[in-house]
């Protein structure tokens, strides 16, 4: 165990309560590399209150706190699966993409079990078996997608930048050949109102999917071996496959589970917008980056966690959130959300520096 | 060594949170909120310009946002944001017949007035007022332009925006039925730039090298037409293969000034503007509006330089 820590180098920065705590370590350090992005979280709460102090009973209202929270449900989805692929030194652009394809194909498969005309305007009687049909659907394309990623990353050692651009540029081509770029209109209405639009004791149905998945990808990345593995692999990938990591099956899994998750998300946005996006989603992959290395995972792998994922989603969007309600001007948004990128990652370096210097 | 760091970060976040509080409340009688359809496009901020000149004359506190791309994932979080301000009227170009009905409905359903702008939604049961142009009539007036230009002979091409935006559908569906009453031009078809120039560029070229007796282009708005008069020029036929080209933007107006343009078809965001502000003002005052205001659409020939500067977008508000 501590010739597997040896090897890992940079295993001191890495939050891993599986493994047994280092006695020198205070609980205030240990704390701080639970919540991975320390600085972040006190950066979001300031935001946070600042927008609170000026505008309560607009930016403070349930509505507009619930619509934050709903906003940010499909892009935390995708960047939990960003962490994952980022956390093992890769990267995936092809996210927004991915969801695009798996949502028109989706859409398509539960018009087909309905029956109804497609491009009509509406939603169709489809019952939870057709919805369910959907979501299979849409999370065998997601994980097929980033399968065929993971196999050129893993055995044809394409660059992951160059392998996820190009699968991004075939994904979102085949999914407007396949709908010739008109959106498909028709969903269940089941999806839309229950969970689209649907709430479960009083929180929306996609911050519920949101949060299970955000719990179980936390689990899964600090509590089991899959994590460790993930951890390892982008911490140092010779010395994983040395010490017996299934180095290539790793990476494959990986990038079909980020797949996986775009998937999903697929769902969810059809299920919110009630209608597939083709010509939507198309930053989504750098939103993805920017809210998880906001986080505090490394872009070189072998650092992060959800939790910073979490936080890193919050902040763009309560950024624009705030803007858009104290009646900034759309322009200065844009120049603002850029510097904060810069503002949350150096605080989040100085912190590293101080911590690796003491 | 961390409260030294902390407390200058801190005390900027207070003087932050002080300078917004210090900023007017609104009052909630008079505010209208406009979300355009995206960011730095000079049609949209000319009917911004339109908006806040009128807002002034009628005393309305207007503040206009925008997305960053003109989709609806990416328009929906400002909507919400927009919801939660509460606002009495709210003017919005919805990106999306189908997406922007439900947050339109529950920006209805907060007690604020809802106004469609240049485009529409399919489920108007909310909606207070359309302010539209008649794109079909447009794309009509473009293929009458066209029809004069090439003398009633050619091969025509239309770029546009995948199909899907009920705007340019209906601009490209009014000008390949209006083509039809002319049987000397054979039309090939449309083809899909995504508001992107370089995109209409290379389908110019493409188109050329596919039928070099290409003898005119249309195209359904201004960032397309900027990538076809580009691809002209690259292509040595500036002036030979006419152009019809939907909006004035000042590149389209200054195309048109020098040649590379033959005809333009502008609409006139301005108007919309005033029209949504005066829209939202007899709201407020419990006025009755018209269900659907049309803006006018003319067609300026080169040549026509005092149409052409009365008719440009102009992007900066004098």
């Amino acid at each position: 165990m501590n010739r597997m820590k040896s090897f890992f180098g940079r295993a001191d920065a890495e939050p891993r309560l599986a493994l047994e705590d280092d006695p020198t370590q205070t609980p205030r350090e240990r704390l701080s590399r639970f919540i991975g992005g320390g600085w972040i979280l006190i950066l979001l709460l300031a935001l946070v209150a600042v927008f609170w102090i000026s505008r309560p009973a607009q930016f403070g209202s349930a509505y507009n706190l619930t619509m934050l929270a709903v906003n940010a449900a499909i892009l935390l989805v995708l960047s939990v699966g960003q962490t994952f692929v980022i956390v093992s030194a890769g990267i995936d652009l092809s996210l927004g993409a991915v969801l695009v394809f798996s949502s028109v194909v989706s859409a398509q498969a539960m018009l087909w079990i309905t029956g109804s005309p497609a491009g009509t305007f509406g939603t169709t009687p489809g019952g939870w078996d057709v919805v369910g049909v959907g979501l299979v659907v849409a999370l065998a394309s997601g994980a097929a997608w980033g399968a065929f990623n993971g196999l050129l990353v893993a055995l044809a050692r394409i660059p992951p930048l160059i392998v996820t651009l190009g699968s991004l540029g075939m994904a979102l081509g085949l999914a407007q050949i396949l709908t010739g770029g008109v959106d498909v209109r028709a969903v269940p209405d089941l999806l839309v109102t229950q969970i689209g639009t649907g709430t479960l004791f009083g929180i929306p149905m996609l911050v519920v999917i949101a949060c299970v998945v955000a719990i179980v990808a936390a689990v899964v990345l600090h509590l089991t071996r899959f994590g460790l593995h993930a951890f390892a692999v982008g911490s140092n990938a010779e010395a994983a496959r040395r010490s017996g990591v299934r180095l290539r099956l790793r990476v494959i899994t990986i990038y079909a589970l980020s797949g996986m998750l775009a998937g999903l998300a697929a769902t969810m946005s059809i299920a919110r917008f009630s209608t597939t996006t083709i010509n939507g989603h198309a930053m989504d992959n750098l939103s993805t980056i920017s809210a998880v290395v906001l986080g505090g995972t490394s872009l070189f792998g072998g650092i992060g966690s959800i939790i910073g994922t979490v936080i890193g989603v919050f902040i763009p969007i309560v950024l624009l959130n705030g803007f858009v309600i104290l009646g900034i001007p759309p322009f200065w948004q844009t120049v603002a959300m850029g510097a904060v990128l810069i503002l949350a990652v150096w605080i989040d370096q100085l912190k590293r520096r101080t911590r690796q210097g003491s | 060594m961390v409260r030294n760091k902390c407390r200058p970060i801190l005390a900027v976040m207070a003087a932050a949170a002080g300078l917004a509080t210090a900023m007017p409340g609104m009052a909630a009688d008079k505010t209208v909120a406009m979300v355009l359809g995206v960011k730095g496009s000079p049609f949209y901020q000319a009917l911004a310009c339109g908006a806040q000149a009128k807002a002034r004359e009628l005393g309305l506190d207007l503040t206009v946002s925008a997305p960053d791309q003109f989709a609806a994932d990416s328009q929906i979080p400002v909507v919400n944001a927009v919801a939660a301000t509460r606002p009495a009227v709210a003017a919005v170009v919805p990106t999306d017949m189908q997406a922007l009905v439900e947050p339109l409905r529950q920006l209805n359903g907060r007690g604020t007035h809802v106004i469609t702008v240049d485009q529409t939604v399919s489920d108007l049961s909310f909606v207070k007022t359309q302010i539209l142009t008649d794109n079909t009539a447009g794309g009509r007036m473009a293929a009458d332009a066209m029809n004069a230009l090439l003398a009633g002979k050619g091969k025509v091409l239309t770029i546009t925006q995948p199909p899907g935006s009920a705007a340019q559908d209906a601009r490209e569906a009014g000008f390949r039925n209006e083509l039809k009453k002319f049987p000397g031009i054979s039309y090939l078809g449309p083809q899909y730039q995504s508001d992107d120039p370089q995109k209409a560029a290379e389908i110019v070229t493409s188109t050329l090298s596919a039928h070099p007796d290409l003898a005119g282009v249309f195209s359904t708005n201004d960032q397309g037409a900027i990538g076809a008069i580009t691809g002209l020029r690259q292509a040595g036929v500036t002036g030979k293969v006419k152009v019809v080209a939907y909006d004035a933007a000042t590149a389209e107006v200054n195309a048109l000034k020098n040649g590379s343009i033959q005809a333009l078809i502008a609409q006139n965001p301005r108007q919309e503007g005033e029209a949504a502000m005066s829209a939202a003002a007899a709201l407020i005052a419990d006025k009755p509006v018209q269900k659907i205001t049309l803006t006018e659409i003319v067609t300026i020939k080169a040549g026509d330089t005092a149409a052409a500067d009365k008719y440009e977008y102009r992007a900066n508000c004098n």
